[in-house]
């Protein structure tokens, strides 16, 4: 589904400041239905690698590939959760939901019933017709993760969706996109600095390192789907748990 | 914008108006000079100027020319502006002369365009229009610099083409700093009006006032100012709540 080979990448400097290595040869496959978490660090490049798949960004050298075809740009396949949401602030729920399908010129009654479709499934029943700014950081997220959702796309790129929202309301999304991970089978690639959220939600997780990043090590949590509610006492979970930390803990202490 | 617009403050406002009305009064009637009517002369020549006909030939005459002048201005500043902001390398080699244009008195400028175009109407309009035009073009340029990256990148995200990237982000974010840059820039139109009336063609509102300067007749230059003053006040007053009207539906305010 995903296919990344030797990926490098190079942030240009500006002429003051000199030029920054961000990927130093990725490798990453993503099996179609597979939830991958690619963890690492702050600031290690993990947000440049779901970019470039995003077709936001370009990269130097490497292969990367979804459906075989090289990323040449956004695609229809894709869609994007980000992590401060971006969400229109002029618009209301309903029309940040379907902002996808518009720029895809989708008749506004269909996507006005597309949107209030997943406005029921993530559970904003009654905010409708609310502004992002009337709404909890949890719920933002949830209209960032109904928009992604609406243009039905095949790939799920989470860009460290629930990094600013608090303990509990994060808990409560982790579990919704495990719902609809396990509803809708669609591939999702997470970025996220969270060991807890990579052990949780991923089937496999992927390790990078400290810019530049390579991956460091790659995974298979083997915890069961759909993920039990008493996961957090499971002896394998804390042992990857345990695991993840000591490896990044070692990254990082270099 | 004093928002606390409670009766006290009503009553305050009126409180203001009538000690300036008093003391204006008492300093008309212990001058002995022509210059300076008092406040009920000047007063009794605005009956006079608003129950004639005269005063709103004037304006008619006036107005067209500053609502030609001021849709030239938007018209040709807000394109340029957004223009500029959007490609700011280019737009670097323009800095120095729009800073230029918004630094120098446009009144020095104004005998100038008189000897190229003329004193009939369009040169009118075009001397009011650059009037309005450097404040418009360096606003419409702000605006376009201040829209959130992160928007652009959701809409690429989605698939927006760069004609939609305008329209669903560009100018939306945009639309507020826009309708400032037409509420400051009406209100050097109206600088404009005035001064190339007064400096050089006496059609008008200048030419009113022209004409009684040189009847020595006082009490109607100050009526006819204070004419100008309200028609200047009431287009800001009216800009602002249209501005608040479109802000509360296109913006949000945190």
């Amino acid at each position: 589904m995903i296919s990344i080979v030797g990926c490098r990448k190079t942030h240009r400097g500006d002429g003051r400041q000199p030029p920054v290595p961000v990927l130093d040869g990725v490798d990453l496959e993503v099996r179609p239905h597979e939830f991958v978490a690619v963890l690492g660090p702050s600031g290690c490049g993990k947000t440049t690698l779901l970019r470039i798949l995003a077709g936001l960004e370009g990269w130097d050298s490497g292969e990367v590939r979804v459906h075989g075809r090289p990323v040449s740009g956004p695609g229809t396949d894709r869609a994007l959760v980000f992590q401060d949401f971006a969400l229109l602030p002029w618009a209301t729920v309903t029309d940040n939901i379907a902002f996808g399908l518009e720029l895809r010129g989708v008749a506004r009654a269909e996507r006005t019933a597309v949107a209030n479709r997943l406005i029921d499934r993530v559970g904003l029943n009654g905010f409708a017709r609310h502004y992002p700014h009337q709404l909890s950081g949890g719920m933002q997220q949830r209209v960032g993760l109904a928009r992604a959702l609406a243009v039905e796309p095949e790939i799920l790129l989470l860009d460290e969706p629930f990094g600013s929202l608090d303990s509990l309301t994060r808990r409560g999304l982790q579990e919704d996109v495990l719902r609809l991970h396990h509803e809708t089978r669609k591939t999702v690639l997470l970025v996220t600095h969270s060991v807890d959220e990579a052990a949780r939600l991923g089937d496999r997780v992927v390790l990078l390192g400290p810019r530049p990043a390579r991956v460091i090590e790659t995974i298979e949590t083997g915890l069961p789907r759909p993920r039990p509610d008493d996961i957090g006492s499971d002896r394998r979970f804390v042992a990857l748990k345990e695991h993840l930390w000591n490896r990044l803990k070692a990254l990082t202490s270099r | 914008m004093s928002a606390g617009a409670g009766p006290r403050a009503a009553v305050l406002r009126l409180a203001g108006g009538l000690v300036i009305a008093v003391a204006w009064e008492v300093a008309g009637r212990a001058s002995t000079s022509l210059l300076l009517p008092s406040f009920l002369e000047t007063m009794r020549a605005l009956a006079a100027l608003l129950t004639g006909g005269a005063l709103w030939r004037a304006l008619w005459a006036s107005n067209q020319t500053l609502i030609a002048g001021f849709a030239a201005a938007t018209a040709l500043g807000i394109p340029l502006g957004l223009a500029l902001g959007r490609w700011p390398n280019p737009a670097r080699w323009a800095d120095p002369y729009l800073n230029l244009l918004l630094v120098v008195p446009t009144t020095a400028l104004v005998p100038i365009l008189l000897i190229v175009g003329g004193a009939g109407f369009a040169a009118r309009a075009a001397v009011v229009a650059s009037f309005a035009v450097p404040v418009i073009v360096q606003c419409a340029r702000a605006a376009v610099r201040q829209v959130d990256p992160r928007l652009l990148d959701a809409a690429r995200a989605f698939g927006a083409t760069p004609a939609q990237q305008w329209r669903t982000v560009r100018l939306p974010a945009a639309l507020p700093s826009l309708l400032v840059a037409a509420r400051l820039g009406l209100a050097r139109a109206v600088e404009g009006m005035v001064v190339v009336e007064l400096l050089l063609v006496a059609v008008g509102i200048g030419g009113l006032l022209l004409d009684f300067q040189g009847r020595f007749d006082a009490p109607s230059v100050y009526a006819v100012m204070l004419v100008v003053m309200a028609e200047a006040a009431t287009l800001t007053v009216a800009g602002r709540a249209l501005e608040r009207r479109l802000s509360h539906v296109a913006v949000d305010r945190d």
